[in-house]
């Protein structure tokens, strides 16, 4: 037989080249790795902690800490603040500063650690710190910690010599350690006209390699002043799917998963703990009939907190009487939780209905996809309970950024009278990052207040220690009494997935902190 | 050739320009983003800094004219996000991408082209009813779904393969399973019918009655002219895979331009996500012309009269 044809006709010669590709192609990338990533890790496989996050780190500046997706991998591990909040006792601990006393009405002073250094060799003293807080509160950078903490007041900073720092506020402040627990201090080679992706700072690690889009490492940092954690080095993932972050643990491709929820199949790997959130309905008190304070108070007694938490969430998931959770200063211990009492909201709605009030005006209860596990089957729930106690009410789910605009003033005002779901999450530990923002007239979240209750709130805010306690667990009380903008629901629960080989026990601030000295490997 | 290919660049470039102004337009009509980048406590003179700072509060021509004006130094803006540069985040995610998408698209038109033959050979055979339930799964399967269950299944339960990631050579296997099943139930079919056509036309006969053998009629002859049909479905199909890739990456964690392109849309991130939405309009428009190249080479109906040199167009017959 005389030999093929195939590669004498162009459309045969044609052909072995297409096939000749293919196979190239094939080879081609048998060979190489996937674009966009590196293969092979740091570190020896056990003495690596491997930890999956949800989304990845955006950057690691740390003036943008408050972030919880920068200051998850950054907080206490690469940087690190003059004092930091024990989140179970509520305490500041020393850090960087030993000491920290009221030297002024508008003045702190703050002893600083000596023997300090960052982890490019560069001394840590009073002059790094004073550029740290003025690059993170007074510059132009735009720094969320600024926003977050300080708002639109600057500090005036000053080293008195290397190891004393002097910080002024322009209003007495007694929170101001509170506030500088945000402030992770960085040396000043670091710029202050741009915000840097990977920083250099004084903690157990320092940053060994990012592969942008793949991977993140961690190297403990040999310099360091306290004591080596356990893990020589952290590796950080992140999937999106919290099936997915929960099957890294249990199949064994990941130590820590964060982030999960009940349904995403941890099962005996996930713990769960009380995490700072409580999830609540602010009403419109400023839009009829949500503007007559006995519907407001026919809102709080329809909904069944014990059923809804019941069935929807695990047993951990305490029904809230307040925004705050316990362990944040003003927590009011003796508050209770409004009582499930339906025939008490259908008489005060029909009570207000016979005095004139349009209680039959649609109330919108909008809430946001996604923004926890079973958000819609709640708003579901509370949709239908509000409407038997006789309100008119449409349920409406809308993404981040709709509901951002409900949230935030200026408010959405051509909708009606609005109940929005809310999650606040108060991670600073003090009571007045929380009413600021959603009990004063003015406050960003807040859809309406009293003249009387401001003076409250502001004298509250100037007081210190057991006084400050006391002045804002009023503040809470007067708020279910005389003023009602919210239906408190729940303190919520997070759950974190563990690897056997892991001990950690979470606390309040899991969520937003991982401090990876506080994993201990076991064998 | 040369006249065909500036014709269809030129025609391609009219419609590149539309997609980028329009999802440069539509992109900020969303309105300010600087709620989802300052935190919630911002009074509204951040968040005008913001704006500012990020030349947002600028009227739309300006911001568009600014732009164009960036394009042609070959500045595409930086991330809201990260403040890196928006064309290096784009450009470093999209080879990921392209190697997913060509390696499945090449996988689903191999096995599509045998599995389609082998159903064509033999009609309500095995290999045809097999195909069938394929290609009506692949069309009512969510892809999301499939990743899932492939996990579960796969990863979790069997402990085969890696759930997720980029790590090894086997964490390729499942995004790539799951991609794989919508392009190739259609492609499936394309490449049984056009051969069960191919196969009943007289010359197949002719080519039989002269002692060809089996395989020679269906490759040689039957394919070459099925070939076409699935080629430009193929080509349609590429596309869809690069758009469908943002699932499979989201949920394997594939660091590819369909992630960054779905991250860049709930974060508002403009400037990323017109350069990503750039890139992949350039490269599809890429491989349309490359598809009506190899159409033409391969069907000589096609070509357009005088460009291409005279060939031999006849069927071969054996010898």
């Amino acid at each position: 037989m005389s030999s093929s044809p195939l590669s004498r006709t162009p459309r045969g010669s044609r052909i072995v080249a297409v096939a000749a590709t293919g196979a190239a192609l094939a080879l081609i990338l048998s060979g190489c790795g996937v674009a966009n990533s590196s293969t092979g890790g740091g570190g020896a496989a056990g003495d690596t902690l491997r930890i999956v996050l949800p989304q990845e780190p955006p950057t690691l500046e740390p003036c943008e800490g408050s972030l919880t997706a920068t200051g998850i991998v950054t907080r206490s591990n690469i940087t690190e603040p003059l004092v930091e909040r024990n989140p179970t006792s509520g305490e500041l601990e020393p850090l960087l500063a030993t000491e920290w006393e009221a030297t002024g009405e508008t003045e702190w002073t703050f002893t600083l650690r000596e023997g300090v250094t960052f982890s490019d060799g560069s001394p840590f003293t009073a002059d790094s710190a004073a550029f740290a807080i003025d690059r993170a509160v007074n510059s132009d950078l735009g720094c969320n910690v600024e926003g977050y903490v300080f708002g639109d007041d600057d500090l005036v900073v000053s080293a008195v010599d290397d190891t004393t720092l002097t910080v002024q506020t322009v209003r007495p402040d007694p929170i101001l350690p509170l506030r500088l627990s945000f402030v992770e201090i960085v040396p000043e080679s670091t710029s202050t006209s741009e915000k840097v992706r990977e920083p250099i700072g004084t903690g157990p690690y320092a940053i060994a390699s990012w592969d942008t889009g793949t991977k993140l490492t961690l190297d403990r940092n040999a310099d360091y002043w306290g004591e080596a954690p356990s893990y020589a080095a952290a590796e950080y993932q992140w999937r999106s799917e919290g099936t997915v972050r929960a099957a890294m643990v249990t199949s064994g491709e990941a130590d820590v998963a964060v982030g999960l929820g009940p349904d995403d199949g941890a099962g005996e790997l996930g713990v769960d703990y009380a995490n700072n959130e409580t999830v609540a309905l602010r009403l419109s008190g400023d839009i009829a009939p949500l503007d007559d304070i006995r519907v407001r108070q026919a809102v709080n007694y329809a909904i069944d907190r014990e059923g809804i938490l019941g069935s929807l969430f695990t047993e951990e998931t305490k029904p809230a009487a307040q925004l705050i959770p316990t362990g944040v200063v003003g927590f009011n211990d003796d508050l209770e939780t409004w009582e499930f009492d339906l025939d008490a909201a259908k008489a005060l709605v029909d009570e207000a209905r016979a005095d004139g009030v349009p209680v039959d005006t649609e109330i919108t209860l909008v809430a946001r996809n996604a923004q926890f596990p079973k958000v819609t089957e709640m708003a579901q729930v509370l949709q239908e309970e509000l409407a038997q106690a006789g309100l008119n009410v449409k349920l409406t789910m809308v993404d981040t950024t709709q509901h951002l605009q409900h949230q935030l003033r200026p408010f959405v005002t051509d909708q009606g009278p609005i109940a929005l779901l809310i999650m606040h999450g108060n991670q600073a530990g003090d009571a007045q990052f929380t009413v600021d923002q959603y009990m004063r007239t003015d406050g960003a979240q807040s859809a309406f207040g009293t003249a009387e209750f401001d003076e409250i709130l502001a004298a509250a805010g100037e007081q210190s220690d057991e006084e400050r306690a006391t002045a804002y667990e009023e503040v809470f009380a007067y708020q279910n009494e005389e003023i009602v903008q919210f239906a408190t629901i729940a303190h919520m629960v997070g759950e974190i997935g563990l690897a056997t080989t892991v001990d950690y026990t979470p606390d309040a601030a899991t969520g937003d902190e991982i401090r990876l000295s506080d994993f201990v490997r076991v064998d | 050739m040369w006249t065909f290919l500036r014709r269809r660049i030129i025609s391609s470039a009219v419609p590149l320009v539309v997609v980028i102004l329009g999802v440069f337009a539509l992109a900020r009509l969303t309105g300010n983003p600087a709620s989802l980048y300052l935190p919630l406590n911002a009074t509204q003179q951040m968040r005008d800094d913001f704006a500012a700072r990020n030349g947002l509060d600028d009227p739309l021509w300006l911001q568009m004219a600014n732009y164009i004006g960036g394009v042609f130094r070959l500045d595409f803006g930086t991330s809201l996000r990260t403040g890196e540069d928006a064309a290096t985040m784009a450009l470093r995610a999209f080879p990921a991408t392209l190697q997913l998408a060509g390696v499945t698209m090449l996988l689903a038109i191999v096995l599509a082209v045998l599995v389609g033959s082998w159903a064509a050979l033999k009609p309500n055979g095995i290999a045809d009813r097999i195909s069938s339930f394929i290609s009506m799964a692949a069309a009512s399967v969510p892809d999301f779904w499939l990743a899932i269950v492939g996990i579960f299944v796969f990863a979790i339960t069997l402990g085969w393969l890696p759930t997720s990631g980029v790590a090894s050579g086997a964490s390729w296997i499942l995004p790539i399973a799951t991609l794989l099943l919508r392009p190739f139930g259609v492609l499936v079919q394309i490449v049984r019918g056009a051969m069960v056509s191919s196969l009943s036309e007289p010359y197949i006969k002719l080519a039989r009655s002269k002692g060809a053998s089996e395989s020679r009629v269906v490759f040689r002859h039957a394919l070459r002219n099925a070939a076409a049909p699935a080629l430009t479905v193929a080509g349609d199909l590429a596309v869809g895979l690069i758009n469908g890739a943002v699932v499979v990456e989201s949920i394997f964690g594939w660091p590819g331009i369909g992630k960054l392109m779905i991250d860049s849309i709930l974060q508002r991130d403009f400037a990323v996500l017109q350069a990503a939405v750039l890139v992949t309009a350039i490269s599809i428009f890429t491989l349309n012309i490359v598809i009506d190249l190899l159409y033409a080479l391969l069907d000589a109906r096609v070509r357009p009269a005088g460009t291409m040199r005279k060939r031999r167009v006849n069927v071969s017959v054996p010898a």
